[in-house]
């Protein structure tokens, strides 16, 4: 939530992203890899492609 | 009540010598001003914001137009877009507040993101938790509502109601009148950009700037080097009207010096410039050597925002030492424009008046006047016509 307070969308990215690379539950992973994906969207980072890419692979994203 | 029975505008079109003003219902009747905005407004290309407010790539400004929600937005290719600043899924306001936009336009309510180019790229959990696709939410087709936009010396136009001819048509006259300042500005920066509150409906301002008639009056440091018949008319029916004159004479610094020219001027503009109100709502001044925009923007039928911008023709950035020479030049354009707050509120209010039936003109003096006020009866006629 820190991060959130502090309005730091690519550290709050990074948190969904490991966040989602950890769950075995590939519903839960999409959803915390789509969180992911939308705030380095937002924030303008490369690593936006990554977690896009994940969820390409499970027929989630495009 | 039909339209035609808001005003009556059969006398406003008549030659100056004999036409009445708009009626009194045009600057005090909320339906005729709802109708303006309108036929006027949202019918024509209307200035809503500068260019120079979004200098870089992601640079976002929200709009409110008349209630309409805009959103304009400097994208990757280096171009001014706006858009209408709303989500297409559940209509949320997209971006509140200027800022620069890294990455998307992330809406705050679902998260459904936008690129700077308006194409809808994600769509989060819209099929599901976790599941970002479906087959009835067709992205290509849910990108941003886009209006048709123009950058014309730094002053974004849109024109809402996509039925007016393109910019480039709509404002050929003065394009090709003023085709030789067609140069590189650069905004002054600081105070010379500034913004005036004014209690008076928004076309009064257009009258008082383009005529000349009122300025020994109103503007009586012009008379010592500046009268009255140095000025002439510059009216071009159904585009735009305002004055000119034949004096103009440059500022000068401490040291005698003075702004550098646009290049590739005429002889004619060595003494003369120029005052245009570019209808619907636009203020412009070409001189030799700098120039500025005025967007009249509406927030009510009696409240209006003056936006200013003064350009030159050099990069303020790499000539600090102008600096306070374009202060200075600033503040003088500032005074000569609050010189005019009075009139315009005066107008205003006596147009309570029942009394008042339009106004006379002088067949020659407010010719300027009367052009802009035909132009905006026929715009209107029109507009009651196809209704």
């Amino acid at each position: 939530m820190a991060a959130f307070d502090r309005q730091d969308g690519a550290a709050v990215a990074r948190l969904y992203g490991a966040a989602g690379d950890a769950s075995s539950d590939i519903d839960e992973a999409c959803f915390l890899w789509t969180h992911a994906f939308v705030f380095a969207l937002e924030a303008g980072l490369a690593e936006a492609e990554i977690y896009r890419a994940k969820l390409v692979a499970e027929g989630r994203e495009r | 009540m039909t339209h035609s029975d808001l005003s009556d505008l059969s006398g406003v079109t008549a030659p100056v010598a004999t036409a009445r003003g708009l009626p009194n219902a045009h600057y005090v009747d909320p339906q005729v001003f709802a109708e303006e905005r309108e036929a006027l407004l949202f019918g024509n290309w209307a200035g809503v914001g500068f260019a120079k407010d979004i200098p870089n790539e992601g640079d976002a400004a929200p709009i409110d137009f008349l209630g309409v929600p805009l959103l304009a937005i400097r994208d990757g290719a280096g171009d001014v877009r706006v858009y209408q600043n709303t989500c297409r899924h559940r209509g949320m306001i997209l971006v509140e507040e200027p800022g620069n936009i890294r990455g998307t336009i992330r809406c705050p309510y679902h998260s459904w993101c936008y690129g700077l180019d308006g194409t809808l790229r994600s769509t989060p959990h819209v099929g599901g938790p976790g599941r970002n696709l479906h087959e009835d939410i067709k992205r290509d087709d849910l990108g941003l509502v886009e209006f048709p936009s123009y950058v014309y010396r730094d002053v974004i136009f849109v024109n809402v109601s996509r039925k007016a001819p393109p910019f480039e048509e709509y404002a050929a006259k003065l394009l090709e009148r003023w085709r030789e300042h067609d140069r590189p500005i650069y905004p002054g920066g600081g105070r010379s950009d500034f913004v005036l509150e004014v209690k008076t409906n928004w076309k009064l301002a257009v009258e008082n700037f383009c005529e000349s008639y009122h300025l020994p009056w109103i503007h009586p440091g012009l008379n010592t080097y500046s009268r009255l018949e140095d000025h002439y008319h510059i009216e071009e029916p159904g585009a735009f009207s305002g004055q000119g004159t034949y004096v103009y004479r440059q500022l000068e610094g401490d040291g005698g010096e003075k702004f550098p020219d646009f290049e590739g001027l005429s002889d004619f503009w060595d003494a003369g410039a120029e005052y245009v109100s570019f209808f619907p709502n636009v203020l412009f001044g070409a001189q030799r050597d700098h120039a500025y925009a005025m967007i009249l923007m509406p927030t009510g039928i009696d409240q209006t925002r003056e936006l200013t911008g003064i350009y030159y023709a050099f990069d303020p950035a790499e000539q600090p030492e102008k600096a306070a020479m374009i202060d200075r030049n600033a503040d003088l354009w500032k005074g000569v424009f609050e010189e005019d707050i009075f009139v315009v509120e005066g107008m205003q209010r006596g147009r309570y008046g029942p009394g008042f039936d339009g106004g006379k003109f002088s067949p020659v003096m407010d010719n300027p006047t009367h052009l802009f006020h035909a132009w905006a009866a026929d715009q209107i006629q029109k507009y009651r016509d196809a209704r």
